[in-house]
């Protein structure tokens, strides 16, 4: 378009916007509408509910989680089998009616003992999961919070304690307390997984610090503190959730392994751990021992992980967004 | 005969919802050696279109019907081998982002030769040359070493012009810019559109800008589109556009834009439309924008769906209540 | 670049200090002395000329400086319970065995893994695609201890006449066949979710769209675009991969009968021999750490966009 083609054209635009000023207010008013009204509030925590729900894969997963539990629950509460009789007429029955995960070398049943063992997994894991949790969010919250030297020297640290390898971390713990029960467990296994959490909460506080909305809250004069407790670490959960889902199942695994090669909790009180390794010893001849402990641990991780998923894209929904 | 000529094209894409007709009907004409506008808001399918015509729509979404004839050729019938042959020496496409629309890990001299030795043959250090020259052609200082940076070491105005080179460098009949100048900042995209003007007096492309800013439309287009909610709205050249617009849509759109000038600048209200485009999973059966449309009354704008038509010579608009016949009305009721 | 790898490489040095550190202490922290564990009784003055000579008589921090000293001469020290070797030779003997198996795991992992992500990623949806995320989700969540009963008690108890693979030891290559799939079954099906995840996102950039707009054959888009940048997040993912190896081989060893180094590993803790001990640890740590710094490294290599970061 020529230049003075183009300044008359705008010129008309000028005169034709006045009169179209007047005829948009009297729509408006007509009509009710204004551009750009509120279309009702939502929240979060509702929008990520639904958008987990839609998830098909999630909501099996969450169900299947949900099944292993109340089984571990609740099959013990109700069975009329004593898990600690011994009787050796009943040993090494396989999976029957009567016994649907068989029985053990001492006539056991399984599907109990299997149930009790799911609840000393679980204990260690929920408690390792959130002693974990507790030391990762305060130690990556702190380094990514405060940032700077301190960040550094913190990040320096954990990069030494990313040196030391999992399982002979663990080992050396549980050698430091000299006896193998439920906290030392515990313990041995928070000391050598708590680093993951760690810079996960770091990274994503990190990346959250330099959003717009924060500097806004320091320009407003918001004390530190309240920064810290009421974004940072709010929009923090999210991520912290879908870890959890993430770690429990690490941890019950980890039990596992130490349990496997000896290092487990002593008897009578067994994890799936120390079932799948009483089952190793005999696995030539009755197979169904080891396989069925080892089995529910593969359910956990099937479907804590799957949770995982659906919450990391429920709580998340930029990733999806085209 | 039209250098590219879209008939009725129909793009849907599938959802869990439905399938939202993104592009509903569109029909257009671009003559060669001219410059085709396309404006529109966000969402109104103008890229879908361009995407359409080169064939890049992507899973959910399909071509479901329409004709898309480029330099004679159906491009709908064609393979996908055979487009991949006429996308680069026949249409050369510019996209939004220069940000995120070059592979942030190859070098930018690589990105430019690759098509030249695909489409045109070249040698390694006759496709290097010729990147060489494109790169001083589209203003890029200090070409020859420029070759071997990466695309974050280019500022977003520059990355444009890459992007511009890439598309030009087969010589392509058609391009089609889409947004090109959206993502950059205001004193950059004067020299984009300046280029992109000297693309066309030099070489006599012909050119398909979209863009939902009108200042650009106004600079670049000979002839103008105006689309929403998946359909045209009005066509017409573009002095005429600007000057005696007929939809109550475009009018509207012209009646936003910020002025700086004038009377009542520092007491009057930033214009906007009111109200939202229809959801385009189900379009109503009905004129699309009579919900936010000023003048339709209780006319059966709610209930038939206009046709475009040619209002007058060149210039077609899909609108019951076009603005040179509500004056006219006007006269006539008193 | 350069100097950014010539600090990264410096770093290392302290958080080795450090790891030989904390492993020094947790070792101390040991209730328990060597020479009093063992069976037969060791009279007290030659208890006392062995703790001498092992320089256990002194205080603790000097312990620590011969050994650090010890660490970076290579000399690990004499084995307190087996006495006639040194960690050196224990090591020498069982370490190489170790690393073959979790070598040829990762290889399997990678040759098996990776490819299946990529097909799996550009036939989304497709049967195969679900086929191979069905295997993959049942690989990842099997504990290994499981497969590798499974694989023993199939291959070479049920089916022994087909396929005879021997379950203990490690020796010619029919040794190998099944501990490296039980060990490389993990990784192969985090690669091959990751690969898959990586690339379909890569499919989605706005970079690849333009190069499928430049008219550049499918191919060539794929294998030049696409590839190279979904592949990094698999190189970044070989470290972390590289712990899970160590663990899991402790338990391949013991299940398999393998005279690795895991096995050692966990005799030597009940036994209080520290020197083993610390030396294993101290060494894997190493291994740990030196590839991490690889991994950092190469990915700074593959990935343009961080080589002018300032770190």
């Amino acid at each position: 378009m020529e230049t003075d083609q183009r300044d008359h054209a705008i010129e008309a635009t000028h005169r034709r916007r006045a009169q179209f000023e007047d005829a948009l207010t009297r729509t408006a008013e007509v009509r009710g509408t204004e551009a750009g009204a509120a279309l009702g509030r939502a929240s979060l925590w509702k929008d990520a509910y639904y958008r987990f729900i839609a998830n098909k894969a999630s909501v099996i997963a969450a169900f299947a989680f949900l099944i292993l539990l109340a089984y571990v629950i609740f099959v013990p509460i109700f069975s009329n089998e004593d898990p600690y009789a011994v009787d050796f007429s009943e040993a090494y029955i396989p999976p029957s009616w009567e016994h649907p995960f068989g029985t053990d070398q001492f006539g056991r049943d399984l599907f109990v003992r299997t149930a009790l063992g799911g609840r000393v997994s679980f204990a260690i894991g929920f408690a390792a999961t959130i002693a974990i949790m507790v030391i990762g969010i305060t130690y990556g919250a702190t380094s990514g919070f405060l940032g700077g030297r301190v960040d550094n020297a913190l990040m320096r640290f954990l990069d030494a304690l990313y040196g030391l390898p999992y399982l002979p971390f663990a080992i050396l713990t549980l050698a430091i307390f000299g006896t193998v029960n439920f906290w030392t467990m515990v313990v041995a296994l928070t000391i050598a997984s708590w680093f993951t959490a760690a810079r996960v909460v770091r990274g994503q506080i990190i990346s959250l610090k330099e959003n717009d909305y924060v500097r806004a809250a320091y320009a407003l004069g918001v004390p530190r503190r309240r920064i810290l407790s009421r974004h940072l670490l709010v929009n923090t959960l999210g991520v912290i959730i879908v870890f959890v889902f993430l770690e429990l199942p690490g941890v019950i695994l980890g039990e596992a392994f130490l349990s496997f090669i000896g290092l487990g909790i002593s008897p009578p009180k067994a994890s799936w751990g120390t079932l799948a390794q009483e089952g190793y010893v005999e696995y030539q001849v009755h197979p169904y021992i080891i396989v069925i402990p080892s089995l529910m641990i593969a359910w956990l991780i099937l479907s804590a992980f799957f949770i995982a998923d659906g919450l990391r894209d429920a709580l998340d929904p930029r990733m999806k967004e085209t | 005969m039209a250098l590219l000529e879209v008939s009725d094209l129909r793009t849907y894409f599938k959802t869990r919802e439905g399938e939202v007709h993104a592009v509903d009907g569109v029909s257009l004409m671009v003559e060669e050696g001219k410059v085709l506008g396309i404006v529109g808001e966000s969402g109104c399918g103008k890229s879908v279109t361009a995407l359409s015509i080169m064939g890049l729509v992507q899973n959910p979404g399909r071509i479901v019907s329409g004709s898309v004839r480029f330099d004679g050729r159906e491009l709908t019938e064609l393979k996908e081998r055979e487009l991949e042959d006429v996308r680069g020496p026949g249409i050369g496409m510019i996209f939004q982002d220069p940000m995120t629309s070059l592979n942030p890990t190859l070098t930018v001299g690589t990105q430019l030769t690759e098509t030249l030795r695909r489409h045109l043959g070249m040698s390694s250090s006759q496709a290097k040359k010729r990147a060489i020259e494109l790169l001083e052609e589209v203003h890029i200082p200090d070409a020859a070493r420029r070759l071997s940076d990466y695309p974050h070491r280019f500022s977003g105005g520059m990355r444009q012009r890459v992007m511009v080179a890439i598309a030009i460098s087969c010589n392509p009949k058609l391009v089609i810019a889409d947004e090109p100048t959206t993502a950059l900042d205001v004193t950059v995209q004067a020299g984009v559109l300046d280029l992109l003007d000297e693309l066309r007096r030099v070489h006599g492309t012909t050119m398909m800008i979209i863009s939902h800013n009108m200042g650009v439309i106004a600079e670049t287009a000979d002839e103008v589109l105006v689309m929403y909610a998946g359909q045209v709205v009005e066509q017409a050249p573009a002095i005429e556009l600007f000057d005696q617009p007929e939809h109550p849509y475009t009018e509207a759109l012209l009646a936003s834009l910020p002025h700086l000038e004038g009377r009542d600048v520092r007491n009057g209200r930033l214009v906007s439309i009111p109200g939202r485009p229809p959801d385009l999973l189900v379009p109503p059966e009905a004129c699309r924008f009579a919900p936010r449309c000023t003048y339709a009354g209780t006319d059966d704008c709610t209930v038939v769906a206009p046709e475009l038509r040619e209002i007058r010579p060149g210039h077609w608009v899909r609108s019951q209540h076009p603005r040179s016949e509500r004056a006219a009305a006007a006269v006539g009721a008193v | 670049m350069l100097k950014f790898t010539i600090r990264r490489i410096l770093w290392t040095i302290p958080v080795i200090l450090l790891v030989i550190l904390m492993t020094f202490v947790m070792m101390r922290m040991i209730k328990g002395n060597p020479f009093r564990t063992t069976e037969r009784a060791v009279p007290e003055a030659i208890q006392r000329n062995l703790e001498r000579k092992f320089h256990l008589d002194q205080p603790a921090y000097k312990q620590y400086l011969f050994y650090v000293k010890g660490v970076f001469t290579l000399d690990l020290g004499p084995s307190l319970v087996l006495r006639s070797q040194t960690v050196n030779d224990i090591i020498k003997q069982h370490f190489p065995v170790s690393i073959h198996l979790g070598v040829m795991a990762l290889l399997f992992a990678i040759v098996l893994g990776i490819p299946l992500g990529i097909l799996a990623a550009l036939k989304q949806n497709s049967p195969l695609d679900y086929a191979s995320m069905g295997i993959a989700n049942l690989g990842f969540s099997i504990p290994s201890f499981l497969v590798a009963t499974l694989l023993i008690y199939f291959f070479a108890v049920k089916w022994k006449d087909v396929t005879g693979l021997p379950t203990n030891g490690w020796g010619g290559p029919e040794t190998w066949v099944l501990p490296v799939i039980a060990l490389g079954i993990y990784p192969m099906t985090y690669f091959a979710r990751l690969v898959r995840g990586s690339m379909l996102e890569t499919l989605q950039q706005d970079y690849v769209r333009t190069a499928k707009a430049k008219g550049l054959r499918w191919r060539v888009v794929v294998g030049k675009h696409v590839l190279r940048n979904s592949l990094i997040p698999a190189v970044t993912a070989t470290g972390p991969l590289l712990g899970y190896l160590i663990t899991g081989s402790f338990i391949i060893e013991y299940i398999f009968g393998i005279p690795g180094i895991g096995k050692y590993y966990v005799t030597a803790v009940t036994g209080r021999d520290y020197s083993v001990v610390m030396g294993i640890t101290v060494l894997l740590s190493v291994i740990i750490i030196v590839a991490n710094l690889v991994v950092d490294i190469v990915y700074v290599y593959l990935d343009p966009r961080t080589r002018d970061e300032r770190t």
